[in-house]
């Protein structure tokens, strides 16, 4: 006799993957879309269509699951609770921000954040309370995919992930690194459910905003992430954004037109579903992560460099180290 | 008789005139920095006062102050785009009167109440193409400061703004992505429809 399976081992098997895959294309289907041919090719977002899809996938799961869960607790659970839950699982994360500001080499802000990670773990008791912020010690928010950044990796396209929500290529291995750093993943299903309900009941309040503000959801979406993630990766340095004015904006779209051109040469023939596009989107995530190793073996040779010209300045007579 | 009788009328006249002229050059000679600075401190004011006034009474205190501290025009046209000169000019005027209504709903919404929030203006720069970017920011009690970045441009009376960056996200890059998508996607009348829509939905809040 068949014993049934649990949902893990239907994981493994691979078929609540297909499932997903084939509901996420059904509703696909059952869409009626007649402007999806005049779309016009977006250089950041090729694969716009797929995405479409995926989004409305993940708005349709927020809507009837992650939604309804998330509303109860914020309803049952008192707020000064949901509070200490946000500050524990953020104090967890701190030893991802340590690990990506010394990646970066922000080494007086790697050890402002151990400072903070070290107050609220034992006068913060395991982190409930957030008491290095009224010690001023601002939280710093920093992960991999900005770490990437600083590396020179490019961002690639955008992607919406089922479940997860928008991502550039170079996002997904950035996200696989947090996660393995991060000590949440290797804890009991439940303490990971409660962090996944506590970042659903966090984004409520930016979720309502686009329901307001945006005429074009996943388009307000797609731009506010891209936009957000820009400033966070240059620390609110990037003056992209600050430079637009009329005559900024006009020069953007006219080289977003010229690149176009040439991008639609390379670009892959578009099939009903668009699986073209997602194997395409399989090989450019294996081009980040070779990238990534890339990143990771010039920050290597980079580091030797230093500790080289380190010794080296240690040999100079002394009126050279003045300067 | 009567001339010599008009004379120092003419000339009160006169003399008002060129007060009011000096009253509307003193209002033309508002720096980018003071524009911005009256702005946030009529935002504060309705806010201060947001839930007596309601959504109706914070909309038609601001409509002023939006309209003269906002270049609305050129941001409608910014955030057309290329898409500007394909319409008709009584489409360009209902956008522009919509965008506008909606703009003003907007702020009427989100700055509803106040809790202790405080306007800063921290620096200004000049931009290479002749604007200036007022940079502050927005203390909220109990949270994070929120970093404000004003574009000005001037419109040859005044300085206006025709972009806010909040928090390095460029609410003129959203609104043309946003409104670029629905145009070309959807055509004009889907796009009116959906901003009116938006207005409504403010609207129907307290």
């Amino acid at each position: 006799m068949n014993k049934p399976r649990n949902s893990h081992g239907l994981w493994n098997s691979g078929l609540l993957p297909c499932i997903a895959l084939s509901l996420f294309l059904v509703s696909g289907c059952a869409t009626s879309e007649p402007a999806r041919q005049a779309r016009p090719f977006n250089k950041i977002d090729p694969y716009e269509n797929v995405n479409r899809e995926i989004y409305k996938f993940n708005d349709m799961v927020d809507d009837y699951i992650a939604g309804p869960i998330s509303d109860a607790y914020r309803y049952i659970t008192p707020k000064f609770v949901q509070t200490g839950v946000a500050n524990a699982f953020a104090n967890i994360k701190n030893i991802n921000v340590v690990f990506n500001d010394l990646l970066q080499a922000k080494f007086v802000q790697g050890a402002e954040d151990t400072g903070r990670f070290a107050i609220n773990s034992t006068v913060g008791l395991a982190g409930l309370f957030d008491v290095a912020k009224s010690m001023s010690l601002e939280q710093h928010q920093e992960d991999f995919d900005q770490t990437l950044a600083v590396w020179g990796v490019a961002k690639g396209p955008y992607l919406v992930v089922p479940f997860l929500g928008p991502s550039t290529v170079r996002g997904i291995p950035g996200a696989a690194f947090d996660t393995a750093v991060n000590p949440t993943s290797y804890v009991a299903t439940p303490f990971q459910a409660l962090s996944m309900l506590n970042a659903r009941a966090n984004a409520e309040g930016a979720l309502r905003f686009i329901d307001e503000a945006a005429l074009d959801p996943y388009v307000f979406t797609r731009e506010s992430f891209l936009q957000w993630r820009d400033n966070l990766a240059t620390d609110g340095k990037s003056n992209a954004n600050t430079a637009l004015d009329e005559e900024g904006l006009d020069a953007d779209l006219a080289d977003a037109t010229s690149g176009a051109a040439t991008a639609k040469g390379g670009f892959l023939t578009m099939d009903k579903f668009g699986f073209g596009k997602v194997s395409n989107t399989f090989v450019l995530v294996k081009d980040s992560f070779d990238q990534t190793t890339l990143a990771f073996e010039q920050a290597n040779s980079k580091l030797d460099r230093l500790k080289f010209d380190h010794s080296k300045l240690l040999m100079l007579p002394t009126h050279y180290k003045v300067h | 008789m009567i001339l010599k009788k008009l004379k120092p009328i003419t000339a009160l006249l006169l003399v008002l005139l060129s007060m009011m002229g000096g009253l509307a050059h003193a209002e033309a000679a508002l720096s980018a920095r003071e524009v911005v600075d009256k702005f946030q401190g009529q935002l504060l004011a309705v806010m201060k006062s947001g839930k007596q006034l309601g959504f109706a009474g914070r909309y038609d205190k601001l409509y002023d102050a939006v309209a003269t501290s906002h270049d609305l025009t050129k941001i409608a046209r910014i955030v057309i785009g290329k898409e500007w000169e394909k319409l008709t000019e009584a489409q360009q005027k209902n956008l522009t009167d919509v965008f506008s209504k909606l703009s003003v709903a907007s702020y009427a919404h989100n700055f509803k109440d106040y809790s202790g929030e405080a306007f800063t203006i921290d620096s200004e720069d000049n931009t290479t193409r002749g604007g200036v970017i007022v940079h502050a920011h927005l203390s909220i009690p109990g949270d994070k400061d929120v970093k404000f970045d004003y574009m000005l441009k001037d419109n040859g009376d005044s300085w206006r703004i025709i972009n806010i960056i909040a928090d390095g996200v460029s609410d003129l890059a959203l609104k043309r992505s946003d409104y670029t998508a629905v145009l070309q996607n959807e055509g004009f009348d889907a796009l009116m429809a959906k901003i009116n829509d938006k207005i409504s939905n403010y609207s129907k809040q307290e």
